[in-house]
Order: structure tokens, then sequence, then C-alpha cells
């Protein structure tokens, strides 16, 4: 029963395992699920392990047991594209009434929900009339009214209702913003922080060292002598540098600034060096890059062990990295051009990663794949942070 | 008659309990897992009452609630039983105790998940915030679940559940646990509950509150909750704290939330950074 369900939802990315499906059968089995809301509600609980899924869950509920047309990724902009247009058009009434051809009367009357659903039909209508106009209404103009069209997110509070079928609860896609994927946000520093916690080795705390409280014991014929280690220090050091400078890093100011704040609370040896663009011969302690300056050559007496993350979007005009010649400030050039820098700090600290608080997929930067080539570059995100630190705690 | 059910031949039923509103949907759940005999895994924000839930069901089912809350330098074996060295030792030394210092059982105590399975009735167990424990917690209480039983080494003996506990399991983080620790759970996550929710959950805890009074209090709320750039959302439980700090001032009226200020805004707001955001953000709104 429901095998296509099964395939679908994997098919569709919900990662299921056939064990769970058997559950799913136990239950149905077992005379837990009588009707269709509880086979949405059981069904789940039982495949479906993270409310990442949920989104993609509903929708394919909804697809399977209603026939709704599955979402092509361009309904979402059309939806979203109607919204904002909408929006607009509610400043100034006029021009909507005669775009739709309707009473202005009328329109006042209308919730935006109606509004909307209003104005899919007309956009239902118009499809066959207007071919190839604009791209928004050409493609795919039907199937939004499929579903979204009682699906205006944002006009209506979602959120628990008891008297809702099952079908219009997965129509409803409640989850839709657990979906959402992209870079971090202050909320989700949080959870960035906890995974770096993951490099801080969290020790037994003031331990009874059996063994030698054993030996101490006997060596003093009897006479207990408890003896209790010292609670593993948190030896791990840390070096962050990040880029400061130039207004390609503008963007990300407010996001770096917060992840450096949140590793700051967690380490306590932790130094942060800034840069401009790319590291030349010295970095700097101060923000302002003046004060403090630190000669790169002198990290080569730190531990090895140190992890080093460096922060920076590692877009720059392929001089500055090549060039001996090559730093923007022409008063500070210097002999040795910035790649051979880069490249001894990758020696000298086995544990590196590159940070890039760009996107992967804008990566298209010459000097991102120069520096790709020294350093393991991650993006910015949860999942890069999580591979980040994965490398860093990694033996080798 | 398995374990699942009660004297009566039928399945438990949870159905709430006297401080705990609950949804259809997440009672249908409970009742799977319980019926399925798999722990159930909670997720949602904090504050969505994934802890009050376990309190909940032992309430309602009327079974002993076994807590272990999770720690991060936490390991299994704590959590299954502890074998008190230091005691025998002294014991050994000094021999002043009823103790039989030759018999190791003696000093073994169990930990929370021990309890659990010892105990003659069946037991809820709740494990809170099972993120805080690294991943090998996670992977090893794996099998301790699966298997419903675990060994004590320095005896050599196995412990099973006599009765199977019904097990919950919280987690705040976003991230997901191990794949084979979600395969043996059923999973829900909790969303913030919305107004109408809300209501009910307020109707519980205050039960004599004033119409008005809580239309006003859940309209500031979720207009807070809106308020963008802040770390820590007010969640349920500030919410029910700063109504009962606004109903203990003798001097608070209601017409004041309709004017825009929101007085106390310290019981909603725990983070400093996150106070003066929301101070300034509801000084904007009164202007």
């Amino acid at each position: 029963m429901f095998i296509d369900f099964f395939y679908i939802l994997r098919e569709k990315g919900v990662p299921i395992t056939p064990t769970s499906f058997l559950r799913l059968h136990q239950a149905l089995r077992m005379g837990l699920i009588l009707s269709l809301e509880d086979l949405y509600t059981v069904a789940r609980s039982i495949l479906v392990k993270s409310e990442r899924y949920f989104d993609l869950y509903d929708q394919v509920f909804a697809h399977h047991f209603k026939g709704v047309d599955l979402k092509d990724p361009d309904d979402e902009e059309i939806t979203e594209l109607a919204r904002a247009l909408l929006e607009e058009w509610l400043k100034h009434p006029e021009e909507i009434a005669a775009a739709l051809d309707i009473d202005e009367d009328k329109l006042q009357k209308m919730t935006p929900e109606e509004l909307l659903k209003y104005f899919f039909d007309r956009l239902k209508e118009q499809t066959e009339a207007h071919q190839g106009g604009n791209r928004w209404i050409g493609t795919g103009g039907t199937s939004p009214v499929g579903h979204s069209g009682y699906h205006p997110g944002g006009m209506r509070v979602g959120g628990v209702s008891r008297n809702k079928s099952a079908i219009k609860v997965a129509l409803d896609r409640r989850y839709k913003d657990y979906s959402q994927e992209g870079p971090l946000t202050q909320s989700h520093m949080g959870e960035a922080l906890k995974r770096l916690r993951r490099l801080v080795p969290v020790g037994p705390k003031d331990v009874v060292n059996v063994d030698k409280t054993i030996y101490e014991t006997i060596r003093s014929g009897g006479e207990i002598e408890i003896v209790f280690d010292r609670r593993l220090k948190d030896r791990i050091n840390v070096i962050l540098m990040i880029d400061n400078g130039g207004w390609s890093m503008d963007p990300y100011i407010p996001l770096v600034q917060t992840l450096f704040d949140y590793v700051r609370a967690q380490f306590k040896d932790l130094t942060t060096y800034f840069f401009h663009n790319t590291i030349y011969d010295e970095v700097w302690l101060d923000p302002r890059r003046r004060a403090k300056p630190e000669k790169t050559v002198d990290f080569v007496s730190k531990d090895p062990e140190t992890r080093l993350i460096i922060i920076g979007d590692a877009s720059m005009a392929p001089y500055e990295l090549m060039h001996t010649k090559g730093f923007i400030h022409l008063e500070k050039r210097r002999s040795r051009p910035s790649i051979e820098h880069l490249q001894f700090l990758a020696s000298t600290f086995r544990h590196c990663v590159w940070i890039n608080p760009e996107q992967e997929k804008w990566w298209g930067a010459w000097t991102v794949d120069i520096i790709r080539q020294i350093f393991p570059m991650y993006e910015l995100t949860l999942d890069g942070l999580d591979k980040a630190v994965h490398h860093l705690m990694s033996r080798n | 008659m398995t374990d699942t059910m009660n004297q009566n031949g039928e399945f438990y039923r949870f159905q709430g309990a006297s401080r705990y509103v609950l949804d259809n949907e997440l009672a249908k759940i409970v009742n799977v897992s319980i019926a399925l005999e798999m722990p159930l895994l909670l997720k949602g924000e904090p504050g969505t009452g994934k802890t009050m839930l376990a309190y909940a069901i032992a309430e309602n089912l009327d079974m002993p609630l076994i807590v272990l809350n999770v720690k991060s330098s936490m390991k299994l074996v704590d959590a299954l039983y502890q074998y008190d060295t230091l005691t025998r030792l002294n014991d050994s030394r000094f021999g002043d105790s009823n103790r039989d210092v030759s018999n190791i059982e003696e000093y073994i105590k169990m930990g929370k998940i021990g309890q659990a399975f010892v105990a003659d009735v069946r037991t809820v167990l709740l494990i809170d915030e099972i993120d805080k424990a690294d991943t090998d917690f996670q992977d090893d209480m794996l099998d301790v679940l699966d298997q419903m039983q675990f060994d004590i080494i320095e005896v050599d003996k196995t412990v099973g559940a006599k009765k199977r506990p019904v097990v919950i399991i919280t987690s705040n983080a976003k991230k997901d646990l191990s794949d084979p620790f979600l395969g043996r759970c059923n999973f829900h996550h909790i969303a913030f509950p919305d107004p109408g929710m809300m209501r009910s959950i307020i109707g519980v805890h205050f039960p004599n509150l004033q119409r008005e009074m809580i239309d006003a209090c859940i309209a500031t709320f979720y207009q807070l909750r809106e308020f963008d750039g802040i770390e820590k959302k007010p969640a349920t439980r500030e919410l029910i704290n700063w109504i009962r700090a606004l109903k203990a001032d003798p001097d608070f009226k209601i017409s004041t939330l309709r004017k825009g200020a929101v007085p106390y805004l310290g019981v909603l707001y725990k983070k400093s950074s996150d106070l003066k955001a929301a101070a300034i953000r509801v000084a904007q709104s009164l202007m």
C-alpha cells in the first residue's frame, strides 16, 4: 500500500528508509490509522525525521492524495511576484481596478485573498490568449491557481487548526519556512556556535584517578590516599583572520561580526587578525589595520596545532594575489607575492580553513579558484560551517 | 495483553492534562509512538512545550516520570548506572557501614535510564535536550533504547527493562541528529502556537482572566514577536510570566496595552541587547 507515495517522496528528496515505511504499515495493521488525517499525521511522524522536509512532505501528500500539481520552481516565483505586484497595486486601487477590469467599489470589498484568487483566475483565462508575452504570465500560468490560489502565504496566519482536513493542512504548507536554505542569519548563529563548540574537547571534570589511588594507597600501607586528576584543559588555540577591507566584503560585515562575537565568547584562546583582501607581510591585531601589525612569517613560531580560520570573500584582482608588488596600498608594497604568504600559512598550520561568506554558487572569481587550491574553502552557511569544523577537527 | 495496553486491554490513550493544551495532531503522534513502542523525538523552538509534554503524558497516563537532563560532558554510562568506587574503597578501609564490601552490586547505583528500566511500573522517560551531548552519546544510546537493555560491566550483569518505558526525547537544535538515531525515533516538530492556540494555553493557566485582558496581551505579544533582530524571541513561558506580572500590578490597566505601551518588558526579553532593541521599537510605536 502507498508504494507510489513512498517512491515519490524519495524521488523528491525526502530521505525515507524502507524500515520506517514498514513501520508505517505496522501502524496501519495495528489499526492506529483510521482516516486520511491520521495517515497524514502518523506517516509524517514515522517517515519524516526533520522539519526541513515537512514542506516537501506536504506537497507530495497533497499531490498523491489530491492530485495537486507538484510545484515547479516557477510557481513560487509567480506567487511571490504576484503578491509584490498586488501590494504595489493596493496603493493605487484605481489602477488595479482598471487592470483587472473590475469595479472599484467591488474591489474595496474584497479581501486580499479573494483579490489574489480573482487575479489568478484572470491570469488563467489570459494564458490562452496571451501567448509568450510576459514570462511570468506565459509559463505555468495555470498551475499556481491549482494550489497557491488558496495559499497566499503571508496574508493569512498559518498554524494549528483543529477543523481542517489533512489535504487542506497539506495544501497550506505550514512548514514552508523550515525548508528555506541560504546563508546564515543572526538567529542561525547560535546554531553555528554549537557546531564550532565541537572544536572544544570537553573532558571529564575532577575525576578520581582510580589506578593512581590504588597505587598510592598500597604504597602507604593501606592508608587511603585518593588521587584526583586535574580536569582536562581546553588546549585548542584558534587564530581567526578576517578580511575587513574593501567594498566587496561590505554586505557581509554584520554576518561576519556576529559570527566573530560568538566565536570570541566561545574560545578563551582566540586571537583575531585583520587583513585587506589577501594576506601580505603583515596582518593586524587592530581592525583599522594600523597600530598593531604582526609579521606573517612570525606565525611559524606558533603552535602548529593551532586552528587557523580565515574569513574573506577571496575575490580580488589577480595581480593582488600573484604579483610581488600586488598590495593595493602603494606605500606598503612588499617583495613577496601574497600567494606565497598564503601557502606559507597553509603549510604552517595543518588545520586551516577558509570561510567564504559568499554562497558557493556565486564563487566565480579567478582568485577564488587559486585560493581554494591552497585552503579548503567553505561557504558561511550552517552546512558550510559544519564541514569546516569537521575538517578542522579531522586528524589529518 | 502487551505492555502497550492497560488492564482493560485498550491501548494507552493520551488526551492532554490539566495544565497542558494539546492539539489533535500531537495527541495522535504520542499515541502512535506509545503503541509502536518507539521513542518520540520532539523538536521546536524553546517555549513550545516540548518538555511539558512529557510531564503531561506522565500525569495523564498516571505513570511516574523520570527526567534525564542531558549535559554536554555527559557520558552514556552516567545515565545508565554508576559504580561508586570511592565509597567501596572507604568501606573496605574503615568497615563502618552495613554494606558488604565483597559484593560489588551494593555499590552500583542506577542512573536515570537505569531507574526507568528497573522500575516495577511503566514509566515515562524524558531525555531532555539531547543535542547538548556529543554524537557519541546519541549513538551509544541507540542500542540501549533499541534492545531495552544494557550491561553492567563490573558485575557482568544485564539489566533489561521490566516495563518498556515511554521515551520522549527533546532537542532544541536546528541541526539534525545522526541518521541511525533518527531512524529509530518517531519525529515531530512543534510549531509555535498560533494566537487561537495561545488563547487556550492562557486559559489553562489563568482560568479567571478577563477576555479583554487576554485579547490585549495576546495581541501585544504577537506584535512583539514580529520585531526583527531579536536573538531570543519571547515564548510561551515569557508570556505567562508577563501576564502574571501584569496581574500582580495593581496600577495596571488594559488601556495601557491598547495604547501600545508595554510594561515589564524585561520579563519578556531576557537578553540585554534584545531588551534594548525592543524598548526602542516600543517607544517608536508609541509616537
